[in-house]
């Protein structure tokens, strides 16, 4: 539906780019966890996706329309929930949609049929009548997805949409993104919380300093982080013990520390049985499949 | 969708107190305040000052003297010994002393060698009512220095009217009222005041809407700058058109209530009215979408408009009336888009200027509203990114 290729933007007066050639596709029905620590480029993609800057370099077409033609055609196909509470705090929350739902053109039956949608959707309806401001946090959040979801649009695009929510509001939230995905919606999910990016996303894309790092399904992603082995010893490594454990994976030292990522097929015995033989004694040992945050970390701290 | 956005701006203005005071109950208050604090100083009238007689003569002149200045000022006041004293602390606004030898200095064919009528003002009694005060003297004086050789010497001066007041008429070209009052000049001046104070309400809830990420959203969704600008501008217009309503009656009916003197709208020329009314609002509008695509924090727009309205509003005329200042300051006056508005209201409401009267000052406001509009539409797209 989506796609993203070769994109790269750069703000006036940066020396940097804030996206760098970045290739990027979203399914229909299908969740992108979009990962990225701190001014990875997350909030510039998202600014080209809800039309607020334009394509500089590369291009972003969907369903093969340009971004810009697909958007003067129907601006509404494409809907974004920012990290703020982009709402108005003085009106209740039936004005606020009423508001946004004017703004995406739909009036009389139609637009009371969308904003009835959204309330039941977001379980909204009992605070119908309270102004924004008196919502709690994750209410607040409903309301910001509520009021992306007015136009039903194709690409939803949440950035960081769970952000200082209670536990069942955050349940909620994601059990409705799952609902959105299965009824078709595509999804572009930014988050900070990586057990909920693998908990709903189908595929993954990892930004780090506008360069785009991984692009792979979520299943994909994890087996291609590998094993790692990770060793504390009794007292410092021998000098030679790294160098004699670089030929079974990456080797990161440091003190007590040893952390092998293993390369493909190697078993953790070998590696053990090296660190046996250099005479160093063993206190403890961690072996085990890297989890979505592990990778993500690696990845960003070695790039 | 244009409806809808405006909608939302009118619910959010209504549930802003502090943003209401500003726009309908600080003028109001100002007009009333102001009013009555400067009601002397717009229109002094001699017939209200409070004077007393020091005489130190009791002849036929004397006498007819002050029960002519009675007719026209009413009675005198009656002074204790210590009366300097009330007139330096401008309890006493003047006293008018007849010296002894006052009538024979007045029937005799030789000036005196001394003044025969001493007038002491307070010190803060208006220049331009002193001087009023000397003429109608040196009137009154002249009538029975007349009238008295005229008695003396039958023979020597043939019987005719001598008095020098028929030969004189002063008339100041008016309406139905004689003079401005501190009323006239107020309501205008503060409804102006009241009106460009939109820049505060308007500046205020754009960095709002800004830091937010409304603006934001409002474009990501697809609505045009210039629907976004149009939706912000046009509740504006129906909030400067009911103070403008608010501002009049107050004039109208509330003034007379508290006894102060009534805004008269008897013969105004209503489409006059409407037009640098709607001129104001322009000008008013525009500038303050300008300050609100320039500032990027609440403290900017709750200091900057205000500021700048209170500059505009002490050059324009507003605070100080253009005609107590200076040339030089008069002339600076003519640049405050705040001057030309009160100068357009002053024109229907005090002149009873039609529209074409009105053209000078609609013609200023409405190309400062458009510049200033030209130069918001062109920054705004770049305020709104996230």
């Amino acid at each position: 539906m989506l796609k993203i290729r070769g994109l790269s933007y750069r703000y006036p007066g940066a020396e940097a780019h804030a996206l760098d050639n970045v290739s990027i596709s979203v399914t229909r029905g299908r969740i992108l966890g979009l990962l990225g620590p701190n001014g990875a480029g997350k909030s510039t993609l998202a600014d080209h996706l809800a039309g607020l800057i334009k394509v500089q370099h590369g291009t972003i077409e969907l369903d093969g329309l340009s971004i810009t033609e697909a958007r003067r055609r129907d601006p509404t196909r494409i809907a974004v929930a920012p990290q703020n509470f982009a709402f108005y705090p003085v009106l209740t929350v039936t004005e606020n949609l009423a508001c946004f739902v004017a703004a995406n053109r739909l009036r009389g039956a139609s637009a009371r049929s969308a904003i009835e949608r959204c309330l039941a959707f977001t379980q909204l309806e009992a605070h119908a009548d309270t102004r924004a401001e008196h919502l709690s946090g994750g209410f607040r959040r409903r309301l910001n997805l509520a009021i992306a979801l007015l136009s039903d649009p194709e690409l939803l695009v949440l950035d960081e949409p769970t952000v200082g929510v209670d536990p069942r509001s955050r349940a909620l939230l994601l059990n409705a993104v799952k609902g959105l995905a299965a009824s078709g919606t595509a999804l572009i999910y930014t988050s900070h919380y990586m057990e909920e990016v693998e908990a709903i996303a189908d595929d993954v894309a990892i930004l780090h300093r506008g360069r785009l790092l991984r692009h792979n399904t979520l299943k994909n992603l994890l087996s291609e982080g590998g094993a790692h082995l990770q060793i504390t010893l009794v007292e410092l490594p021998p000098a030679d013990l790294v160098q004699r454990l670089a030929g079974y994976g990456r080797v990161r030292a440091k003190g007590l520390h040893l952390t092998v990522e293993l390369f493909s097929g190697i078993s953790p015995a070998a590696p053990l049985a090296a660190v046996d033989k250099s005479g160093a004694n063993i206190r403890e040992t961690r072996f085990g499949q890297y989890s979505l945050d592990q990778l993500f970390r690696r990845l960003t701290e070695y790039s | 969708m244009l409806a809808g956005l405006i909608r939302k701006e009118l619910l959010v203005l209504s549930r802003d107190p502090h943003a209401l005071a500003a726009l309908f109950l600080m003028p109001a208050v100002f007009i009333i305040v102001m009013s009555f604090a400067l009601k002397n100083m717009y229109a002094p009238s001699l017939d209200r000052l409070a004077y007393g007689i020091v005489s130190s003569e009791n002849t036929e002149i004397a006498t007819r003297f002050m029960h002519i200045w009675e007719n026209t000022h009413g009675p005198a006041l009656g002074l204790d010994p210590n009366w300097t004293h009330a007139l330096r602390q401008g309890r006493l606004d003047y006293v008018l002393t007849l010296e002894a030898g006052m009538a024979e200095a007045i029937s005799s064919p030789h000036p005196p060698p001394e003044a025969v009528v001493r007038l002491q003002a307070e010190p803060g009694l208006d220049q331009g009512a002193l001087r009023a005060l000397q003429a109608e003297l040196t009137n009154s004086l002249s009538d029975l220095r007349a009238s008295a050789l005229q008695a003396e010497w039958p023979d020597l001066m043939p019987a005719v009217t001598l008095s020098i007041l028929h030969f004189v008429a002063v008339e100041q070209i008016s309406t139905d009222t004689a003079k401005p009052s501190a009323v006239q000049q107020n309501v205008p001046a503060w409804l102006v005041f009241g009106m460009f104070f939109v820049v505060t309400a308007i500046a205020s809830l754009f960095v709002q809407e800004q830091r937010d990420g409304t603006l934001a959203r409002l474009a990501g969704i697809g609505v045009p700058h210039r629907i976004q600008v149009l939706a912000k501008a046009l509740p504006y217009v129906a909030v400067n058109i009911a103070q403008a309503a608010l501002m009049i009656a107050v004039g109208v009916y509330l003034m007379p209530l508290l006894g102060g003197e009534a805004l008269s709208l008897a013969g105004i020329h209503w489409p006059a009215l409407t037009l640098v009314v709607g001129a104001v609002s322009f000008a008013a509008i525009g500038f303050a979408l300008l300050l609100a695509c320039l500032v990027r924090t609440h403290a900017q727009a709750n200091a900057l408009g205000p500021m700048l309205n209170i500059l505009m509003a002490a050059f324009g005329g507003i605070m100080v009336p253009t005609f107590v200042m200076p040339t030089a300051m008069q002339t600076a006056a003519t640049y405050s888009p705040m001057n030309w508005g009160l100068e357009g209201l002053l024109t229907v409401l005090l002149r009873h200027g039609d529209v074409s009267e009105t053209l000078p000052w609609v013609g200023r406001l409405c190309l400062f509203g458009a510049i200033t509009l030209l130069l918001a539409g062109t920054l705004f797209p770049r305020r709104i990114k996230r």
